[in-house]
């Protein structure tokens, strides 16, 4: 697409609007790409693009793979431009564009890593061939924009260009199948210990054969309709793997990765979500050239953001809190898994209410009942703490799953739960909170932690 | 005799928590029998009397599998609605049993042709809305979040009377289809769970006097508080 006069106009507008946020101390991350791609609809197909472009796509993970790869690549001198301070629609690519072009459009870098939205595959693959596009998973999110995974994977695979080699998860049979005839390269984990035979979650979104409608039969199930299977009928199986996790080591926190060779990179963490998010990273990155040394030493220093989770210990408590993003029931399980997974007596706070609904509207409550509750009946779970607008929805969901009424605390207003928290036997504390409840986070670990302080104290005295 | 309450195709009719109407349902009549009806067997309507007969959203794709599953089955769920067998079905289900359904190009899929109403999808603009509708003396609350809005005359057959939010489309008052004790609706979710008092309903019209509801008292309490708080949008 040739870039015109009415281009030249946008591009130059865009970058004088940036400049003037930037002198007024405003946020210039959203407002010029926005400004460009509705003045100028097809911006995004005019201005040019760097030569390597990496995307990552898909319903979890993409911030936390995006961070990773771009870490990674700017410790190794790598330069390039992305849209992590901005969005992941059009407009945030259009900003991260326009931040990197020069006056005639040119682009001043030649790599490029951009988070992108799935929902907007329609309004950036038609402008936007990523050389490598990394789908993480699909899952259901929210439902009222995303509506279903059939949906979602129906239009990335109607968008995605035909040139795009797409690194996928292979254990994930729908996002297996997205845009078949492209080029692909797949990363999974084999079989582990915890996998079964049988799926415990609530949704299971891919349980017939995408070619001949006959049941699927599972080889393993890790969680929901992550995990590996065949049609009973057809030729249909999960794909051979290319990047396969063959052991993870929890006690040295080390994976083999094979591919070509066997390699051992360190693990940040054991959460089997961050196992698939490293996976996803590695593989991107020795598509892309690098080698074990360049990728470990800047992996293994890696923290996940405090906003998603943190870890810390007051007395002989420690105080867990994790991101539960609300309204997506896949993530919201993960979480819940994790916490009846970790050992030791725990007590639970759950702030997932979507605070932007609760302000706005009245929340869509419907994805609670495919989010895993059941996993929070847990004899090793003593205490779940329930606050915010939807305190008497969620209450009856616990209970719908058969979690004693007793051991729910339920109100409107989520610091004052604090009062509520009952340490007596507890080992862990998780406060399991939603992308918008971060400050209201901050302020309940706050209290718990000085409720273990003072609890401490009178113990001492 | 306990009853007997078949779930058609629970493992693709359950996009937005819906299969949790029924677990409910279990929990408030634990003696009744639930009939889970994979797609590949065929339905225990065609061949058993059945109490209530449950379906729930589906993706677009599975609309066209679950008209052509039914259509041998047309007759049989014409008399069934004569009988007064209680169905309860939900969200995009509904439009298995109108005329049909128009994708954005004008190509039609043929449904049962059971009742007039038809649906026109529009898969790039997302209808989400509340919703409360009267439903003889009941205030129904829940949520719409849907592809298709429903078109043609449903006026001597509607289920709910719109208060709050839109019915078959954003023109239209009246809400869903009602015939004897058939009742469709574009609600989607726990739409028991959150209506106590239609759920008792729904119990009634399938022979139990006097229904008892499991945690009803907190059921209802976070009805009147949905209630106070869609009337208050």
């Amino acid at each position: 697409m040739k870039k015109n006069l009415k281009f030249y106009i946008v591009l130059y507008l865009a970058k004088l609007s940036r400049i003037a946020l930037k002198l007024i101390g405003r946020d210039a991350t959203y407002f010029p790409g926005k400004l460009a791609v509705t003045l100028c609809p097809d911006f995004l197909g005019r201005i040019d693009k760097p030569k390597t472009i990496i995307g990552v796509t898909g319903t979890n993970g993409k911030t936390t793979v995006c961070n990773m790869i771009e870490d990674v690549l700017k410790e190794n001198g790598y330069e390039f431009i992305d849209n992590h301070l901005g969005s992941n629609i059009n407009s945030g690519l259009a900003t991260a564009l326009i931040e990197g072009a020069t006056l005639l459009g040119k682009q001043k870098k030649e790599l490029a890593v951009f988070e992108i939205d799935e929902r907007s595959s329609v309004k950036i693959y038609p402008y936007i061939t990523p050389t490598y596009l990394v789908c993480t998973n699909l899952f259901r999110d929210s439902l009222k924009r995303n509506a279903h995974t059939e949906f979602i994977s129906s239009i990335l695979s109607n968008n995605i260009p035909s040139q795009t080699t797409l690194i996928l998860n292979g254990d994930d049979l729908i996002v297996s199948n997205l845009s078949p005839n492209n080029n692909r390269i797949y990363f999974g984990i084999d079989r582990l210990k915890t996998d079964t035979d049988k799926c415990e979650n609530i949704v299971r979104d891919i349980t017939v054969c995408p070619k001949c409608d006959s049941k699927l039969e599972y080889d393993f199930v890790r969680y929901n309709h992550i995990g590996r299977a065949h049609c009973i009928k057809c030729n249909f199986q999960s794909p051979k793997i290319n990047y396969e996790v063959t052991n993870i080591d929890f006690e040295k926190m080390q994976m083999t990765i094979k591919s070509k060779s066997e390699e051992k990179y360190d693990l940040i963490n054991n959460n089997i979500i961050n196992i698939y998010n490293m996976l996803a990273t590695i593989t991107v990155l020795k598509e892309l050239g690098l080698n074990q040394e360049q990728i470990n030493p800047i992996l293994k220093k890696q923290k996940i953001v405090d906003t998603r989770y943190s870890k810390e210990k007051e007395g002989n408590i420690e105080i867990i809190t994790q991101l539960a993003k609300g309204m997506n029931p896949i993530a919201c399980s993960r979480a819940f898994d994790y916490v009846r997974k970790e050992e030791g007596n725990k007590a639970v706070f759950i702030l997932l209410d979507d605070l932007h609904e609760a302000a706005n509207s009245s929340e869509n409550i419907a994805w609670h009942y495919d989010t895993d509750y059941e996993f929070l009946n847990s004899e090793s779970i003593k205490q779940i703490l329930t606050g915010g607008a939807r305190y008497l929805d969620t209450y009856v969901r616990l209970q719908i799953a058969q979690i004693p009424k007793e051991k729910i605390v339920h109100q409107r207003e989520e610091t004052t739960l604090v009062d509520k928290l009952n340490l007596k036997g507890i080992d862990k504390i998780f406060i399991l909170h939603d992308l918008y409840s971060i400050d209201l986070k901050n302020q309940l670990k706050k209290k718990v932690k000085d409720k273990i302080l003072e609890q401490n104290k009178q113990t001492e005295n | 005799m306990d009853k007997k309450i078949e779930i058609l195709f629970p493992e693709f009719c359950n996009l937005y928590g819906d299969i949790s109407n029924m677990k409910y349902l279990h929990k408030c009549i634990p003696k009744a029998n639930f009939i889970e009806t994979n797609f590949n067997d065929e339905p225990a309507f065609v061949t058993q009397k059945v109490d209530l007969i449950y379906m729930g959203p589906m993706t677009e794709k599975t609309q066209e599998k679950v008209i052509e599953k039914l259509k041998p089955y047309k007759q049989r769920i014409e008399q069934l609605i004569e009988e007064n067998t209680v169905f309860l079905i939900t969200g995009n289900a509904g439009e298995i049993f109108g005329k049909y359904i128009e994708n954005e190009d004008g190509s039609k899929i043929e449904a049962l042709g059971i009742f007039e109403t038809y649906a026109k999808r529009n898969m790039m603009h997302r209808h989400n809305s509340n919703f409360i509708g009267k439903y003889e003396e009941i205030e129904i609350v829940g949520f719409k979040s849907q592809f298709t809005l429903g078109y043609g005359d449903n006026q001597k057959n509607y289920f709910a009377e719109v208060e709050k939010g839109i019915g078959l489309n954003e023109q239209s008052k009246l809400e869903g289809i009602k015939k004897n004790n058939f009742i469709s609706t574009y609600v989607i979710g726990p739409i028991l769970i959150l209506n106590p008092e239609f759920t008792k309903k729904i119990l009634e019209k399938i022979g139990i006097e006097e229904p008892k509801l499991a945690l009803e008292e907190d059921l209802k309490n976070a009805y009147v508080q949905r209630l106070k708080e869609l009337k208050s949008l």
